[in-house]
């Protein structure tokens, strides 16, 4: 602690600016792990208390996916010995239509039976809050709205709301306020009560549940009911407990999850070079007084402890200050997440309640802690091994020896091979992450090489563009390898998560608007709600042959699409006439051939699946699916695999009639049409609007209108990739006004013998404006070359790990000729100060300088 | 309706054998082969707020082995809900309720019966008729009440009667074996206490049959009240059994 008061305490008051720049990286390390994983968890947590608060004291739901299931099955339920209390349910979003408002999430329910599971705080002391149970049962225009609801839209008892309805327009009537607690504080109170076959009519769900919540009976295991229920219904139903509908959740949110710890590796990584080239820097500055203190008694054991306690504690205080940053960014991050979900799911999540995990802070805290003594070891044990003799000598240190350079050569190139051969065998995920990270240790090792390599290559040019200061900023950095390469592998380090995130985003864009061009090709799309990605409204299918015959109608192409559950997780099911698709869309093939493919799924003898879905369930053509339907399960098998971003999670492409077969659904989410050749398109719309627009919910989309709304949807998705290229570019600059700032003080004595043998300010001051850019040059020459590297790696683990997408490999020139001017000005503008520094400190001091 | 009585009178267990054979015999008096009435209810509310409906209800068949519908003729709101009873002797009653606006029926399940009838204070539960074996009785006494001599019965229902109610106290007159009084008692930790009290009044010989004409329900819990008027009251109408059937309850709006 002594040595730490008397050695460390002055050194770092002298380099304070130089102290933080080095913490930095940590700092946004831990921020963007704990920040990400933060605001994941918050509003997961939230949704699961939503899931929850809506469930009540359900302990069980019986569900077939989305696309619902016969009422017949709820008798069944209820007549299991097992089950208390089983109550049907139908789940819906609708738009309110009050400004601010948003969406409403409705819930229809049997109030003659449901009040045995949840608790709608109706009543509260004798005073009866609904007005009349009869009345809300007999009639249908009944809503229960929230309290929080009702106070911020002053929709009182008895006051109407409007709400588009598959009958058109109508007249909802409040008949009851919840209290705002448990299930009305759901989705912020955006959550409203209505009578389940009311529900049915009003989004034209036919006569069908979307599930069954049910208790089970006193004494009875809710698994044993579980399992006996499930015998009983068939693998077709799904008896889960309610919390896992958080699952689907779950899946989206470890796309954030994954893509955070991404960011956060590589901005620790930035940091471990930030540290590690200022404690080489700070051993070289010291050597005198690490001298000293060997002469007078102190051991090498005790000197790479002093510089280990430094590192730690500057990771501790960086990992500090990150956890704290990490907290305000998943403030924010968390609403954003929040949102997007809203976007898919219908009804906005919104996490009011961020609280960092303190398993989660235990983990950031030793992950920056970590980093910073594996930074700090090397520097460490060079201070150990400094020779007191020779302690006065200077600038030896910074030269990087011919031996060790041939020895990290070597290694990279085995790392290299290695990194190669871990492609060829990527199929098992331990040797895939390997590779990954020893191909980017090969390049890291091989920075010093690369960048004598470059700058030696440079320094022709730099000579004539400026004879002398040229040479100088060339030389400067040819005899300081050391020092220069931490700051170069910082720097692309940075460049190379710019490239990777800017890349996924690319590849993404496009993959996604060449598919949109190829599979969303009809001149409307006709839906029941305001989105395409909402399911909450169907159509009858006996619209298709009306909407066919409006003039200018060529073609009607009618869609169901359900989301069922799959071997445990969420997928799309597409049901259409095959035959017709076909012959209108030509989706890539990956798998099979494409006349046979659809020609067998329009039979019914097989379905056509996503690649994404191939990949995540691995899955190949000739393979049996075994699918749930409501009517049990069915073994399909697959026809082929096509290239569809339709969904996330994967689609299967199905016959509708084989799916009216077994689902015993005739209803229908979108109508595709194609006009005839010359028609005039604004005529139709609004004649279509004419005809239907005033019976029923009925939204016509345009080609473009939807095309439109993918993309925003997918901009929405890569918000946060641009919030971390935005974190990545910060650090990038960080780490060259460290190295510069480092640069600079090491060079005091250096710069002040220039001026003194007579050398202008304007020299010195070009000099390190030079030195400043080369390093960005170099930075930005390894990193394009890591980030290439960087990319490939992340479009394999979008497609291995996260969403199965195959994204074609684009490399994001435009955002690699953005970064050029904003690293060099970077640069430029960062060489400001310590150039400044440079020529305006006393003559005499900068001589005196150690 | 003053098979009310006998749905919390029977849906109790107890031992004594006279206490059985009052129960008994108080079922087989008031026993008709069919009745129709007009209803009247009253419900006030703990602030004392009343809403009135009116209902139309018929019956075909004994106590415990009956169908019934009640058709909801006012307010306007409500008009034309039904509710189609079928009692069984020996497991509990199934009930399917009518609402013409949606034009669907719905089930009402067994687990459902504690949920009170319509915003009134009575359970479905409180509808059902059972028969006289679902329980156990046990005679705690003779004694005075509301100006009659009654015997005071204690009902205790049968584990798989599946009852909100733990017992059940009845007051029987003496003279007419004419039910005065019912209060059902909580089950599980509510045991000892009373959350129901049905009082019957008005009390007249229709067609042979002693007949009260009016309920009052209190649900003590809420403090609020039911008030029931029976009116237009016939016992053994010929009435068609198809009267009380799905396809019925559907076609009849």
């Amino acid at each position: 602690m002594m040595l730490l008061r008397l050695i460390t305490w002055p050194y770092v008051r002298k380099h304070l600016l130089r102290t933080l720049l080095t913490t930095a990286g940590i700092v946004l390390g831990v921020a963007v792990f704990v920040g990400m994983h933060t605001a994941n968890q918050s509003v997961l947590h939230a949704f699961n208390r939503t899931v929850y608060q809506i469930a009540g004291a359900t302990q069980l739901q019986v569900t077939a996916g989305e696309a619902g299931f016969p009422e017949e099955i709820l008798e069944k339920v209820q007549a299991h010995p097992g089950v208390a209390v089983a109550v049907p349910v139908i789940e819906a979003a609708v738009q309110t239509g009050i400004e601010g408002q948003g969406n409403l999430l409705i819930l229809g329910v049997d109030m003659t039976g449901d009040r045995s599971l949840r608790d709608y705080d109706l009543e509260n002391a004798g005073d009866t809050i609904i007005e009349d149970p009869l009345v809300f049962l007999a009639q249908p225009d009944s809503l229960i709205v929230s309290e929080q609801f009702s106070r911020r839209t002053g929709l009182a008892l008895n006051r109407k709301l409007t709400m588009r309805t598959m009958q058109g327009p109508r007249q909802f009537t409040i008949r009851g306020v919840m209290k705002s607690a448990g299930m009305a504080s759901a989705f912020g109170g955006n959550l409203a009560i209505m009578d389940v076959y009311a529900a049915q009519l009003v989004f034209g769900r036919g006569r069908k549940f979307d599930r069954i919540d049910l208790t089970v009976r006193a004494g009875a295991s809710v698994d044993g009911v579980r399992r006996g229920l499930q015998r009983a219904l068939g693998e077709g139903l799904q008896v889960d407990p309610p919390g896992s509908r958080g699952k689907q959740f779950e899946a989206m949110l470890q796309i954030y999850s994954m893509s955070g710890n991404v960011t956060s590796i590589f901005a620790l990584f930035i940091g471990l070079f930030l540290i590690y080239n200022t404690f080489s820097i700070a051993v070289t500055q010291r050597r005198s007084e690490i001298g000293i203190l060997r002469a007078l008694g102190a051991t090498r054991g005790q000197i790479k402890r002093l510089f280990l306690l430094e590192s730690g504690i500057t990771g501790l205080l960086g990992s500090l200050a990150g956890l704290a940053l990490g907290v305000i960014i998943a403030r924010g991050m968390a609403a954003y997440i929040g949102g997007l979900i809203g976007n898919v799911y219908g009804v906005a999540q919104r996490a009011e309640e961020v609280a960092a995990d303190p398993r989660l802070l235990a983990s950031a805290l030793g992950l920056g802690l970590l980093t910073s003594l594996i930074a700090g070891w090397l520097p460490a044990r060079n201070a150990a091994q400094v020779d007191p003799v020779r302690a006065l000598q200077k600038g030896r240190v910074q030269v990087i020896s011919a031996g060790e350079n041939r020895a990290r050569r070597l290694t990279a190139a085995v790392m290299l091979a290695l990194a190669v051969v871990c492609v060829f065998y990527g199929h098992q995920q331990a040797v895939f992450y390997t590779g990954y990270l020893l191909s980017i240790l090969a390049v890291l090792l091989m920075t010093p090489a690369l960048g004598n390599w470059l700058t030696q290559a440079l320094r022709p040019a730099l000579k004539r563009i400026r004879p002398v200061e040229g040479a100088l900023a060339a030389d400067s950095l040819l005899q300081a390898p050391r020092r220069t390469s931490g700051a170069v592998a910082a720097l692309a380090l940075s460049i190379a998560l710019v490239i990777g995130l800017g890349g996924i985003a690319r590849s993404s864009f496009e993959s996604i608007t060449t598919w949109a061009e190829t599979a969303l090709n009809p001149d409307f799309f006709i839906t029941g709600s305001e989105s395409i990605t909402q399911r909450s409204f169907c159509f009858s299918d006996t619209l298709g042959p009306e909407i066919a015959a409006v003039p200018g109608v060529e073609e009607v192409q009618a869609v169901r699409t359900v989301r069922i559950i799959h071997q445990g997780t969420p997928v799309m099911l597409v049901a259409t006439d095959v035959e017709r698709l076909a012959r209108r869309v030509r989706l890539k093939v990956i798998e099979g051939r494409r006349q046979e493919m659809y020609a067998g799924a329009a039979r019914g003898e097989g379905v056509v699946i996503s690649d994404n879905f191939a990949l995540i369930h691995r899955v190949h053509l000739g393979d049996v699916l075994r699918v749930p339907s409501p009517g049990g399960m069915l073994s399909l098998r697959v026809l082929g695999v096509v290239q569809d971003y339709s969904d996330t999670q994967g689609t299967i492409l199905l016959d509708r009639r084989l799916f009216l077969r077994h689902w015993r659904d005739d209803t229908i989410n979108a109508f595709r049409v194609y006009l005839r050749p010359g028609a005039a398109r604004d005529a139709v719309r609004q004649d279509l609007l004419n005809r239907f627009g005033g019976q029923m919910r009925f939204y016509v989309l345009t080609n473009q209108e939807l095309k439109d709304y993918i993309r925003k949807l997918t901009e929405q998705w890569f918000g946060l990739t641009y919030v971390q290229i935005a974190v990545a570019v910060l650090v990038a600059i960080l780490g060259i006004v460290n190295a510069l700032t480092v640069s600079i003080s090491d060079r005091r004595r250096e710069l002040g013998v220039l001026r003194a043998v007579g050398g202008l300010r304007n020299q010195i001051r070009h000099t390190i404006w030079i030195e400043a850019l080369t390093i960005g040059v170099l930075g930005l020459t390894i990193g394009f070359a890591l980030g290439a590297v960087h990319l490939y790696y992340i479009l394999e683990v979008a497609k291995r790990d996260l969403s199965g997408t195959r994204l074609d490999y684009r490399y994001p020139f435009q955002i690699a000729a953005t970064l050029l001017p904003v690293v060099l000005g970077a640069a430029l503008i960062s060489a400001i100060g310590p150039a400044e520094s440079a020529v305006r400190g006393s003559l005499v001091e900068a001589l005196e300088y150690e | 309706m003053n098979r009310l009585a006998f749905t919390l009178l029977c849906a109790l267990p107890a031992l004594a054998q006279d206490a059985r054979q009052i129960v008994d015999e108080a079922q087989k008096r008031s026993r008709a082969g069919s009745q129709r009435y007009e209803g009247t209810l009253e419900v006030i509310d703990a602030r004392r707020k009343v809403s009135t409906k009116r209902w139309v209800y018929e019956r075909l068949g004994a106590a415990g082995e009956s169908k019934a519908v009640l058709r909801f003729t006012a307010p306007a709101e409500v008009k034309g809900v039904a509710l189609l009873i079928h009692n069984h002797p020996d497991r509990a009653s199934d009930q399917w309720m009518w609402t013409p606006a949606v034009a669907r029926e719905r089930r009402i399940a067994l687990q459902d019966r504690r949920t009170r009838f319509f915003g009134t204070d009575f359970t479905f539960e409180d509808l059902e008729e059972r028969d006289v074996d679902r329980a156990s009785y046990k005679l705690l006494g003779e004694e005075n009440h509301l100006g009659a001599l009654c015997w005071k019965i204690q009902s205790t229902p049968r584990v798989d009667a599946r009852s909100q109610y733990s017992r059940t106290l009845l007051w029987i007159r003496k003279d007419n074996y004419v039910l005065l009084q019912v209060e059902g008692y909580g089950a599980g930790k509510n045991e000892d206490k009373l959350i129901r009290r049905i009082r019957y009044s008005d009390i007249e010989k229709i067609q042979n049959i002693w007949t009260a004409r009016m309920l009052e329900v209190h649900d003590l819990e809420r403090d609020s009240r039911t008030v029931m008027k029976l009116e237009k009251l016939q016992y053994n109408l010929p009435l068609s059994p198809e009267n009380f059937t799905l396809q019925a309850l559907r076609r009849e709006r």
